[in-house]
């Protein structure tokens, strides 16, 4: 990454000239023009924009998830080339838009993270504690043992983001969490990412929907640049 | 050429050629008459199977004269660089710059095994003779290349089919390695079931190639079975020697230094 601004101190995650380009039919295009992000511990950022504004691609630039992307990261004022990719990701957590869930039960899809190597030796989650995170979205009647494909959108939407906070990030970046997800889901989602910002997470989604009553400061993506708009709680 | 025998083998003539010929016309004279359309195509591959290999005979036949060692290398080089120039065409998902790593796989099992089988089973003097090396080699490079294409074309195919799943996998922190790996382990049962099924059939379903030759050679069938044996078995290690090597130098090419996977949206291709 590029040479590193002034980083707040205090702000959780920071962007600083962030600049993505891509391929347009008139030349390369820049979908993020240079721009700085900060979302503090405990606030939930909202992202809307015109589709094909580069939501999914700011996500996936704080997640160090794209190639190419210029400017700096820091989280808690360290800056992310000091950490590593991998270390970021596990601190930095993407939730991308599609919920993804592996063959196997629902005990088997939480646990995936823990089989990694970047959490080697950290302790895994038992069953108790599987089952109270499942039960604070609403999936009480969900067993661990339910095969993970016999589950609905919205509940497989819900496991796989219960599956992301139990790894414990320091800040969630939520790509569109509750697009196809009916009402009492997308409460459920709601809840959860604001306990998580309440215990002192910095919550970035990427939503259309009209602001719900967790949201602190709603930002509007377009032209490449963030401004903020009126509105948030 | 005569129809006389020598050294247990039957000669076959002129007219022995032009008899096998008169088949093939009768099979294109039945696909006339029932508009299956594949006439010219059986013309056309007839023609080559005589044009062809009665040119590696006469190359053959060269090469077993000249009796060098440098000549034999320098075929089974050519040989390695054109399985590795057919493997990237057969795998055309793949990434850039896979012939490297092709060339690479194909040439270290296919002469580590090659000649694992002439020198140590076999026990061929001098180390580099022809007759040996040749076919062998052909029989070994010819099945690893099927299965290094094979385990490729998969391995690539199947990380685009799970696109959504690598994400997710990079996302909470996996290697490049621990996110492509259940594509790689689909891709090598893939390229090693050919082999496998080759191997369980062998000498119930079908008498394999070499077998056969030797059979009508004039070789002692259990001789000739101990001789299946060693290179059906070497065959089979190199392909799965050669799978594995080729995937594990190349999967990591859809990665970027830090670990994403390049999705088809974000490739430069």
């Amino acid at each position: 990454m590029g040479a590193p601004g002034p980083l707040v101190s205090g702000a959780l995650l920071t962007g600083r000239g962030l600049r993505v380009q891509r391929a347009g039919d008139a030349g390369p295009v820049a979908v993020l023009d240079g721009m700085d992000i900060t979302v503090d511990r405990g606030e939930v950022v909202d992202i809307s924009g015109p589709s094909g504004a580069g939501k999914t691609t700011l996500l996936r630039a704080l997640a160090l998830m794209l190639p190419g992307v210029e400017g700096s990261l820091a989280l808690d004022g360290v800056e992310a080339g000091s950490l590593g990719a991998r270390i970021w990701r596990t601190r930095v957590a993407l939730l991308p838009q599609r919920a993804v869930l592996f063959c196997g039960t629902v005990r088997e899809n939480l646990r995936v993270p823990w089989q990694l190597k970047v959490r080697h030796g950290a302790d895994v989650p038992g069953d108790a504690e599987l089952r109270d995170a499942l039960d604070a979205v609403g999936l009480g009647e969900v067993a661990l043992d339910r095969d993970a494909a016999r589950l609905s959108v919205g509940q497989a939407a819900r496991v796989a983001l219960v599956r992301v906070v139990l790894t414990r990030p320091e800040a969630l970046l939520l790509d569109e969490p509750d697009a196809n997800l009916d009402e009492e889901s997308a409460a459920q989602v709601a809840a959860q990412t604001a306990r998580f910002a309440e215990s002192g997470g910095g919550v970035v989604r990427v939503r259309h929907h009209r602001p719900d009553a967790i949201v602190a400061r709603r930002l509007r993506l377009a032209g490449g640049a963030l401004e903020e708009v009126a509105g948030g709680r | 050429m005569g129809a006389e025998a020598a050294g247990g083998v039957i000669a076959i003539g002129w007219w022995q050629l032009l008899l096998a010929a008169g088949f093939i016309v009768l099979v294109g004279a039945v696909s006339i008459r029932l508009s299956l359309g594949v006439e010219k195509d059986l013309a056309l591959a007839t023609v080559r199977t005589y044009v062809q290999l009665f040119v590696l005979g006469l190359v053959l036949r060269w090469i077993f004269d000249i009796d060098s060692p440098w000549v034999v290398l320098g075929l089974l080089l050519i040989m390695v660089s054109s399985a590795a120039v057919i493997i990237v065409k057969r795998a055309p998902d793949a990434p850039r710059g896979l012939l490297g790593s092709s060339f690479v796989s194909m040439a270290l099992t296919g002469f580590i095994v090659t000649f694992a089988v002439t020198g140590l089973v076999i026990q061929v003097e001098p180390w580099y003779r022809a007759q040996y090396v040749i076919p062998i080699g052909g029989m070994v490079l010819g099945n690893s290349m099927t299965g290094i294409a094979l385990a490729l074309e998969r391995t690539f195919a199947d990380m685009d089919a799970r696109e959504d799943e690598l994400l997710a996998l990079v996302a909470l922190g996996a290697t490049p390695w621990e996110a492509a790996a259940p594509s790689v382990r689909k891709a090598m049962g893939a390229a090693l079931i050919p082999t496998i099924n080759a191997m369980a059939a062998a000498g119930i379903v079908f008498i394999p190639g070499m077998m056969t030759g030797q059979i009508l050679a004039g070789a002692d069938p259990l001789e000739a079975a101990g001789y299946q044996i060693v290179v059906m078995l070497m065959v089979s290690a190199a392909t799965a020697l050669g799978s594995v090597l080729a995937v594990m130098l190349s999967y990591h090419r859809r990665f970027t230094a830090e670990g994403v996977y390049l999705e088809r949206g974000l490739r430069e291709e």
